[in-house]
């Protein structure tokens, strides 16, 4: 896989302070750097290709470790999502940033290494809880690592804590940093799976499906713990057949044992997203499903065919291995009880559960 | 207060030598009709006269004043008084001219405020097309709609005038970009015949594109297929009635399994008899688990009848079945 193309870098107030924003000068020598004021639109940021290409080093204000916000009436996994940045250089049509950032370009928030010892410090002080962090939800984990060096602290950072779990999930193959490092305890290497008529025509730039998971293989021979995300299953004559081709894949590549978890989770969207989605990718053809407006507000599949698709998914999962932690990602009460016949019944169940994983990982792994 | 006059100077022009085609570089004109103004030049002659200026070539462009001069051209005349204004004269001031005299005496269609945007382009960054013009042109300041307006100048012609008359909504215009000409064109053609109200204009572009899009056939296939004709030839129906059993017809098509499972609800329903004034009505979608039961009754003796009478119905405690295809049949 490709690096990314950097075309430009707009440094806002303050971060060309921030030591990370000195490791990007040094990694992007060459690259031109521009010096831009706070929330400005700079140098004609186009928004409509959400300017891929353009690095903007950003100190930010806000709060780096949030939970993540789930969605109402469904049962959420109660995940945190450490905030090291929005937007990524790949271009899934599905991506639900496309309409929940406003603002273009590739934001790095430059002072996360400053300010992560107040996260450890709130992570230290409740050791009773498990903290599933990920940083995979407004960037891919790993796309811009060879830029950022964010695993280069991160890793250290939380594989020291007890209590504590980092997922990185990623669509690329990036892992040589990863595999450089010293940690191991306490880092989920995630990759998200898609079939590879998917990941061809909705997951540009990308890395092929095989070479995700040779990735995840070689993480895994290394020592590091994975987690898969069938995370938009979508819906298409041939479906069931193409994603058992990945589940082969995954049999034939990985150990089932060290899985600590696989998610699922159908396609859905805020309506507004469909327009965006539209105007961007106007012959893709993810919306060609059955979808009708959730509890929620978010557009998803009708629900039979929801419940047919992880019903038959989990299925052939659980024939490759009966352990895998398989559970679904912002999904009711009924569709998981008809789907799986049994049901966390609210998020904190589901939490519990997925928390109880990392316990016995750490268990095994001792 | 003179400080600020333009310095013109006053001309008969002959109209031959003014440019009056359609895509002068200040016009901002589009679907319209002269009649009226034909008739009050015909009358009282032009009243306020048209600013000109002049070109290289020594012919005119019209700044302001193009439906009087093209009006003046029908009736036959052969020159106009009008004012040149300066040779130095900025185009940016001309066309803010223009602008400023069409908006103090009428309100631009979309099409027309497309224009202005379109032709504003060359001498303004877009941040100041936004911050300084858009509300100007009553439409929201955002680059969303400056990108919206200025897509259309691509548009065809028989779409513009859909927009411009208001009988076809922007944002369906706007989508309907994404699709050949061909079919957008055929799908112009039944909102205007069927007067389809704006949001049944979003539906029926949305089932089209999309069951096109499933079922790989294409947009003009489906309109001309035997399903649609048969509800455009029944001449028991009107234009609206035809409309909205066009939008269900192809909702149907498009969500095949909700549909099915909605008329198996119906079905289950109908199957157990329920008291009049008695009505179950699933979850929206069928996507949550709590129906809802609707009782009509005028006194209690009534209510307790119907409760009775519900009580003693076999097949209700299937009834969260029916749409799953199963219970009571």
């Amino acid at each position: 896989m490709r690096k990314f193309s950097i075309n430009r870098i707009l440094t806002e107030d303050k971060a060309e302070y921030d030591s990370m924003s000195r490791n990007i000068y040094k990694r992007l020598p060459g690259i031109e750097n521009f010096m831009v004021k706070q929330n400005d639109l700079a140098l004609e940021e186009n928004l409509d290709v959400m300017d891929k290409e353009s690095l903007r080093l950003i100190h930010f204000n806000g709060e780096f470790l949030k939970p993540c916000p789930g969605t109402r009436r469904y049962i959420c996994c109660g995940y945190q999502i450490l905030n090291i940045g929005i937007n990524c250089p790949m271009d899934c049509s599905y991506c639900f940033l496309q309409s929940y950032i406003n603002q273009p370009s590739l934001r790095i928030f430059t002072n996360l290494k400053e300010k992560i010892r107040s996260i450890g410090q709130f992570i230290d002080d409740n050791p009773q809880n498990i903290f599933r962090i990920g940083t995979g939800e407004f960037t891919d984990s790993l796309a811009l690592d060879y830029i950022t060096g964010w695993t280069d602290f991160l890793l250290p950072f939380f594989s020291t804590r007890n209590n504590t779990i980092l997922e990185l999930k990623t669509k690329t193959t990036f892992v040589k940093n990863i595999l450089k490092s010293d940690y191991r305890k306490g880092i989920v290497m995630a990759w998200s799976l898609n079939t590879p008529r998917i990941v061809g025509n909705e997951e540009l730039m990308t890395a092929k499906i095989k070479n995700r998971i040779l990735a995840a293989k070689k993480c895994q021979e290394e020592g590091f713990v994975l987690a898969f995300h069938f995370d938009p299953l979508i819906y298409y004559d041939g479906w069931e057949d193409e994603y058992e081709e990945v589940v082969e894949m995954l049999e034939k590549y990985i150990k089932p044992e060290s899985i600590i978890w696989i998610s699922m989770g159908s396609f859905r969207y805020m309506p507004q997203l469909k327009w965006d989605i539209k105007r961007r990718f106007p012959n893709t053809e993810i919306f060609n499903g059955e979808f009708v407006s959730g509890l929620d507000g978010k557009m998803r599949y009708f629900k039979p065919i929801r419940v047919e698709m992880y019903s038959k998914l989990s299925e052939r999962l659980s024939k490759w291995h009966n352990d895998l932690g398989i559970y679904l990602c912002m999904e009711s009460d009924d569709v998981w009880r008809q789907s799986f016949g049994w049901s966390p019944e609210n998020t904190k169940n589901l939490s519990d559960y997925l928390d109880n994983r990392v316990r016995l990982l750490s268990v095994r792994s001792n | 207060m003179q400080k600020n006059q333009i310095k013109t100077v006053d001309l008969i022009v002959s109209i031959s030598d003014i440019d009056l085609r359609p895509d002068g570089p200040f016009r901002m004109s589009f679907d319209f009709n002269l009649e009226k103004l034909k008739m009050s030049i015909a009358k009282y002659g032009i009243l306020n006269p048209p600013y000109i200026v002049k070109n290289l070539d020594d012919s005119f462009s019209v700044v302001a004043g193009y439906k009087r001069l093209l009006g003046a051209k029908e009736l036959g005349w052969e020159s106009a008084e009008c004012k040149l204004l300066p040779e130095d004269f900025p185009l940016l001031d001309a066309l803010m001219l223009n602008l400023d005299d069409n908006l103090l005496h009428r309100k631009l269609n979309i099409i027309e405020k497309a224009m202005v945007i379109e032709k504003m382009l060359p001498f303004l960054k877009k941040d100041k097309i936004i911050t300084d013009y858009l509300a100007l042109l009553d439409i929201p300041a955002n680059k969303q709609n400056l990108e919206l307006y200025l897509r259309l100048s691509e548009l065809d012609e028989q779409i513009k005038v859909s927009i411009a008359k208001e009988i076809l909504s922007l944002r369906v215009a706007d989508l309907m970009q994404n699709i050949d000409r061909e079919h957008r064109l055929s799908i112009n053609d039944l909102i205007i015949s069927l007067k389809f109200s704006f949001n049944q204009q979003l539906q029926l572009f949305q089932y089209l594109t999309e069951i096109s899009s499933r079922e790989g056939r294409s947009i003009k296939n489906i309109l001309n297929g035997s399903e649609i004709n048969k509800i455009l030839t029944d001449k028991k129906t009107n234009a609206p009635q035809k409309g909205k059993a066009i939008t269900t017809a192809l909702k149907k098509r498009r969500f095949p399994s909700l549909s099915e499972a909605e008329m198996a609800f119906k079905r289950g329903l109908s199957r157990l008899s329920l008291p009049s004034g008695v009505n179950i009505i699933p979850p929206a979608f069928f996507e949550g688990v709590n129906y809802k039961l609707e009782i009509v009754f005028s006194n209690g003796k009534e209510l307790t009848g119907k409760l009775n009478n519900l009580n003693s119905l076999s097949g209700l405690i299937e009834v969260t079945e029916f749409w799953k295809g199963r219970g009571n049949s």
